[in-house]
C-alpha cells in the first residue's frame, strides 16, 4: 500500500475520510520495533442524551486544534514507552456511521499501546477546540459535553 | 481595535452571528474584554461568569490580566465537544485569575 510517510502526515485536522488501513500502515512503518498497535476510532452515532440524531457536523479553530492534536502526540511520546502515534479529527458535516476520529498508538508492547491511546483520546476530548452541532428531530444543537 | 473569533453556539448568542469587534484603549487586558462582553451580549457573558466559555490569545488560554494588542489572535471558546464540566473547570483547560 502506497501511503505518504513522514511526520507532518500523523496529526491531522481534515474534512474528508480517512483510511484506517492507510493511517494504520503509516504508523506501522514507522519502526520495525513495533510489536503492538493499539487504535480508536470515533464514529458517528444516531442517539445522543435520549434525542434521534440524524447528522453532525464539527467546528474547529483552525491552527489551535493542530496544534493541540501536535501537542497530545508529543507529550504521549515523552510519557508513554511507545514508538509512534497518530491522531486525525475530521470537521465538517458527517453522516451518521462515519468516522469522526482516529487515534493510533504503536509501542513494542500492548500494555503501553492501550494506555497511550485511551490517554490520548482522552486528552484530545479534553483540550481540543472542536465543536459539534447535532441534528435533531427539536432542531440543531451545539453539544456542550460528552464524556 | 480587537477582533474576537467565536466559535459554536456562540455564534447564536450574538446578532448576526459574526465575529465582534471591540475597541479597547492601550494596554486593554482580557479583563476588560469580558466586561464589554458581559455588557453588550450578557447571554455570553453569562458563560463568561461560569468558566464555560474561555478566552484564549495567539491560540492559548488567557489570564484574566493578559495584555491584549491589536494584532492579537483573540477567540471565545464554548466548551469543547468533547470536554466535560469537571475537565473544563479542573483541568489543563482552566481559566486562570478573574
Amino acid at each position: 500500500m502506497a501511503v505518504e510517510l513522514g511526520e507532518g502526515m500523523l496529526v491531522r485536522v481534515q474534512q474528508e475520510n480517512f483510511s484506517i488501513d492507510a493511517e494504520l500502515e503509516r504508523v506501522r512503518s514507522r519502526s520495525r520495533r513495533i510489536g503492538g498497535i493499539a487504535m480508536f476510532l470515533g464514529t458517528a452515532r444516531d442517539r445522543s442524551k435520549g434525542r434521534d440524531v440524524s447528522s453532525m457536523s464539527f467546528e474547529h479553530y483552525e491552527g489551535m486544534a493542530q496544534k493541540k492534536l501536535q501537542e497530545i502526540r508529543e507529550q504521549a511520546l515523552r510519557d508513554f514507552d511507545i514508538i509512534e502515534a497518530l491522531v486525525l479529527h475530521r470537521y465538517g458535516p458527517i453522516e451518521i456511521g462515519e468516522n469522526i476520529v482516529l487515534i493510533i498508538v504503536g509501542a513494542e508492547h500492548r500494555a503501553d499501546a492501550f494506555k497511550a491511546c485511551q490517554w490520548c483520546i482522552d486528552e484530545l476530548k479534553k483540550i481540543t477546540p472542536i465543536w459539534k452541532m447535532e441534528t435533531t428531530p427539536q432542531g440543531e444543537v451545539w453539544v456542550e459535553e460528552h464524556p | 481595535m480587537v477582533k474576537i473569533k467565536l466559535f459554536g453556539v456562540l455564534k447564536t448568542m450574538v446578532p448576526g452571528g459574526k465575529d465582534l469587534e471591540v475597541v479597547l484603549s492601550e494596554g486593554g487586558q482580557v479583563r476588560d474584554l469580558v466586561h464589554f462582553i458581559q455588557n453588550e451580549y450578557p447571554q455570553v457573558g453569562e458563560l463568561l461568569d461560569k468558566k464555560k466559555v474561555l478566552v484564549s490569545v495567539n491560540q492559548e488560554i488567557a489570564h484574566w490580566d493578559t495584555v491584549l494588542e491589536e494584532a492579537d489572535e483573540i477567540a471565545l471558546l464554548p466548551p469543547f465537544a468533547g470536554g466535560s464540566c469537571d475537565a473544563w473547570a479542573n483541568g489543563r483547560v482552566k481559566f486562570n485569575g478573574g
